[in-house]
């Protein structure tokens, strides 16, 4: 430059310095001035997001099935185990493993992080003395617990695959899981070793959970081939680039506002919904708060519309299970089934769907562990009385 | 006198797209709305086809046609010629490909997820879409730069002000909303972020870009001089100052920090300051000019443009108030809110000056006056239904939300709840739907009007004159 132009050089550096001072406040100060931009609602919510999705391993439970296999994926000195008796189920074991038993009339749960497992019981005749010793009229469950030798395992138990077990009053067997926090640890209740029984139906590959069935003996195994199992973790980062390439974010909001009337849309019957605070999206890689509300809200969808079946209906045919919705179908999210014919043309959800449905369940579910659920009415922030004593009073 | 080449290869392409984008809002409210699911299917459902339409509409319509504009009216202010006519082409070439092949592949499933920064990063493994998009800016923007710094004129008129400032202030909101914002922790910073993005985009890059042009073509056609220079400074360093501050009031009651909400609030009621002096600076030069309103389609754009602006800026300081915000947020208040900025305000802007351009850089008149005429009045019209309807909807539909707050118990609000479910505040929505479809056909018709007139000035019409005047 031959002339150095001031008044132009001057506007430059005059709208620099205005847009730095801008982006300082408002763009770098709030995370660092409110912790809870960075930091976990809960230690449940960060134990469900990084030690239970990557372990619980998801699939149908067979080509054409309309019903879902969670299988949680156990490791030896990691995964925190407990093998409780309830009402209808006891538990016999060798004296060595007696001790891992949590009993009905025990204070605290135990946990271990020994890998052990449930099973009927192998010996028939120790079994009958077991249930003798029970004594009375009620018919009990037994299962053995044994130790299978393995460093992991993979295996079923009681779940409804959304909210995992929690516990803040417990008692440690031996090493505590790496995950370990006083406030409370994310465990798996009463494992049992995942078996399936695989058949070939006129050229149809397809398999089973059978209890008598061959176990699942390793990763290969369970991912790839018939089985196809994907983690939770995995469905729900898929579930998460669905929900951003489809365009749902354009229609729904993600997000509970302080506002009464969004307590209301999104609360159980019983109790409001508690308004969305920062620390429930952080482990989004995109987030969705959403600037228009053609279909309702999701934040707090996975307690709202928690069962799979409606959304399967509801994503074929939105308007058949919401009139007056505007929302478009998606019937590709669902594939022809195999066992259908051409007169009889059924259809299943595919991974599409089954990743969606992964993600919308984590909406409201995982801001506290379920010890503290908002829709028990367990809220701690008590929206209840904040919201009934601002809502606006019959005129 | 100027190579007016990269001006024509911006404002042309960008008419159709103008065509195109339009059509295409045109059959999302009516599939996605009126009667849903008319024609079904993965790659035309509202969620994947939405964001073509505003990507249309918003890039390859209004910004490449501002760009267009810019081309024009800076070597014209600076009294020199473009600094390189070459680079030009070479940031047409890639600006075209990339935005168009970005914006078009969304139904496909490119989308990246956050507003107005929907661009994939890359599309088929091997086109880096964003990265294109932005050495096109930043070449655009050196070599308006480069221009304005080897200018020839001394005194620097404030759309050369506007046109520099958008050229920083772009260059660094692009770069923060479609890359940076993978870097910030995840969740509601990034939120943040994406929403500083979406309000400088129209604040720091439509606002600036469109005021440029007004401020240039309407002493232009009115041939009056500006109101007051003094006011435009005023306004100019006052959007300097606040603009950049207000992206948080999108999330106005969300999860963002209250201090946070509260400050995009106080800096969105400063806003007014810019607002009433730019108004008052470009009507009190109309009004010096004002028979030139009667004769000139493309000044009644303007003009109209200016109207709008003032409306939609009140608008946007008033809706940031909490409990007005609470009514009209999330409903098609909002969508209403958005077409008058960027339909009602800068696309009526960068009509008039297309009209006012095309004539000048072809050397023929006008193909129809009378055309242009007819457009105006569809536009008018159509705009004014449209930001009516989704306006009176919107404020309705709030107004049905709120009421389910009602009473003193949880029982009584969850009784509201069921007495009017969500449903039915959409089924409620349809005829203000209907009204907004029409409007949008309208609209439509009138911009094909303007696109035929335009062509047909380019290709039919005889050159009458070799050389414009300066």
């Amino acid at each position: 430059m031959k002339k150095l132009e001031w008044s132009a050089l001057g506007t430059v550096i005059g709208i620099v310095l205005l847009f730095a001072s801008a982006i300082f406040v408002t763009l770098w100060a709030p995370e660092h001035i409110d912790p809870s931009w960075k930091q976990a609602s809960s230690t449940y919510q960060e134990q469900m997001y990084t030690v239970s999705d990557p372990n619980v391993y998801i699939s149908t439970s067979n080509p054409g099935g309309a019903g879902l296999q969670y299988v949680y994926h156990l490791k030896r000195g990691f995964t925190a185990l407990a093998f409780q008796e309830s009402e209808v189920i006891r538990i016999m074991a060798p004296p060595e493993l007696q001790t891992y038993i949590t009993h009905l009339e025990d204070q605290k749960l135990k946990l271990t992080t020994r890998l052990l497992l449930l099973r009927r019981p192998v010996a028939k005749d120790l079994e009958k003395t077991f249930r003798e010793k029970l004594g009375g009229d009620q018919y009990y469950e037994i299962y053995e617990l044994y130790d299978p030798k393995l460093e992991e395992a993979f295996a079923v138990t009681e779940t409804d695959g959304v909210i995992e077990n929690w516990s803040d009053h417990f008692q440690l067997m031996g090493d505590q899981p790496p995950y370990y926090t006083e406030k409370g640890v994310i465990y798996v209740s009463n494992p049992k070793e995942y078996t399936v029984s695989k058949r070939n139906l006129q050229g149809n590959e397809y398999w089973l959970y059978n209890e008598n069935g061959e176990p699942v003996r390793d990763f290969k195994e369970l991912t790839q081939g018939r089985l196809k199992f994907l983690s939770r973790k995995a469905l729900i980062d898929m579930g998460e680039n669905i929900y951003r390439i489809e365009g749902c974010w354009y229609c729904h909001t993600d997000q509970t506002r302080t506002l009464v009337q969004d307590t209301v849309l999104n609360g159980a019957p019983d109790y409001p919904a508690p308004p969305s605070s920062a620390n429930e999206y952080i482990y989004q890689r995109v987030t969705f708060p959403g600037t228009r509300r053609i279909g309702p809200d999701i934040s707090r969808v996975g307690i709202k519309r928690p069962h799979r079946d409606w959304h399967m209906s509801h994503f074929w045919s939105p308007q058949s299970e919401s009139k007056g919705s505007v929302m478009p179908t998606f019937t590709h999210f669902f594939d022809k089934d195999p066992t259908g014919s051409p007169q009889n043309p059924y259809t299943v959800p595919n991974y599409k769907f089954e990743a969606i449905f992964q993600y919308l369940m984590t909406k409201g579910t995982r801001i506290l562990p379920p010890t503290e659920a908002w829709w028990l009415g367990k809220d701690p922030i008590q929206t209840i009385d904040i919201i009934e004593g601002v809502g606006q009073h019959d005129r | 006198m100027h190579n007016d080449k990269p001006v024509k290869e911006m404002i042309y392409p960008a008419v159709l797209f103008l065509i195109i984008g339009l059509f295409i809002g045109v059959f999302i409210s009516y599939n996605g709305f009126l009667a849903p699911n008319s024609f079904t299917g993965e790659y035309v459902s509202f969620g994947r086809v939405r964001p073509v339409h505003v990507g249309s509409v918003a890039i390859l319509w209004l910004l490449s046609v501002d760009m267009g504009l810019i081309y024009y009216l800076v070597p014209r202010l600076a009294g020199s010629p473009l600094w390189s006519v070459k680079l030009a082409t070479v940031t047409t070439w890639i600006w075209w490909p990339s935005a168009a092949l970005g914006i078009f592949s969304y139904p496909l499933g490119t989308n990246f997820g956050w507003e107005y920064a929907e661009f994939p990063m890359m599309i088929a493994r091997i086109i880096p879409i964003k990265g294109l998009m932005t050495v096109a800016w930043i070449l655009f923007a050196v070599n308006i730069f480069m221009t304005v710094m080897r200018r020839r004129h001394k005194q620097m008129y404030v759309s050369l002000w506007y046109a520099l400032g958008t050229l920083i202030w772009a260059s660094f909101t692009f770069v923060v909303g479609n890359f940076v914002i993978q870097w910030v922790p995840q969740g509601i910073s990034r939120v943040n972020t994406s929403f500083f993005y979406v309000h400088n985009l129209v604040g720091l890059i439509f606002t600036p870009l469109g005021l440029a042009i007004a401020y240039y073509f309407i002493p232009k056609i009115s041939k009056t001089p500006i109101y007051s220079h003094r006011l435009s400074m005023v306004g100019f360093w006052s959007i300097a100052f606040f603009y950049a501050w207000i992206g948080a009031h999108h999330m106005l009651h969300g999860p963002e920090s209250q201090w946070l909400q509260t400050t995009s609030i106080i800096f969105s009621m400063w806003l007014i300051i810019p607002v009433w002096t730019v108004v008052t600076n470009l009507f009190g030069t109309v009004k010096r000019g004002w028979q030139m309103y009667s004769k000139s389609a493309a000044l009644r754009f303007l003009t109209m443009g200016v109207a709008f602006y003032l409306i939609v800026c009140m608008q946007g300081s008033l809706q940031s108030l909490r409990n007005v915000n609470e009514i009209i947020s999330k409903t098609d208040w909002i969508i209403g809110h958005a077409h008058m900025s960027l339909l009602g305000t800068f696309t009526f802007f960068a009509i008039g000056g297309v009209y006012y351009v095309v004539p000048k850089i072809t050397g023929k008149p006008l193909w129809s006056e009378k055309m242009a005429n007819t457009h105006f009045t569809l536009a008018l019209t159509g705009s004014i239904l449209m930001f009516l309807s989704l306006w009176i909807g919107g404020f309705h539909q709030g107004l049905m939300w709120a009421s389910w707050g009602t009473g003193s118990t949880y029982a009584q609000f969850h009784e509201n709840l069921s007495r009017l479910p969500f449903l039915l505040t959409i089924e409620k929505m349809w005829w203000w739907w209907l009204v907004r479809t029409v409007s949008g056909i309208i609209i439509l018709a009138g911009c094909t009007i303007f696109a035929v007139n335009i062509f047909n000035t380019i290709i039919l019409d005889r050159r009458v004159k070799v050389h414009e005047k300066a």
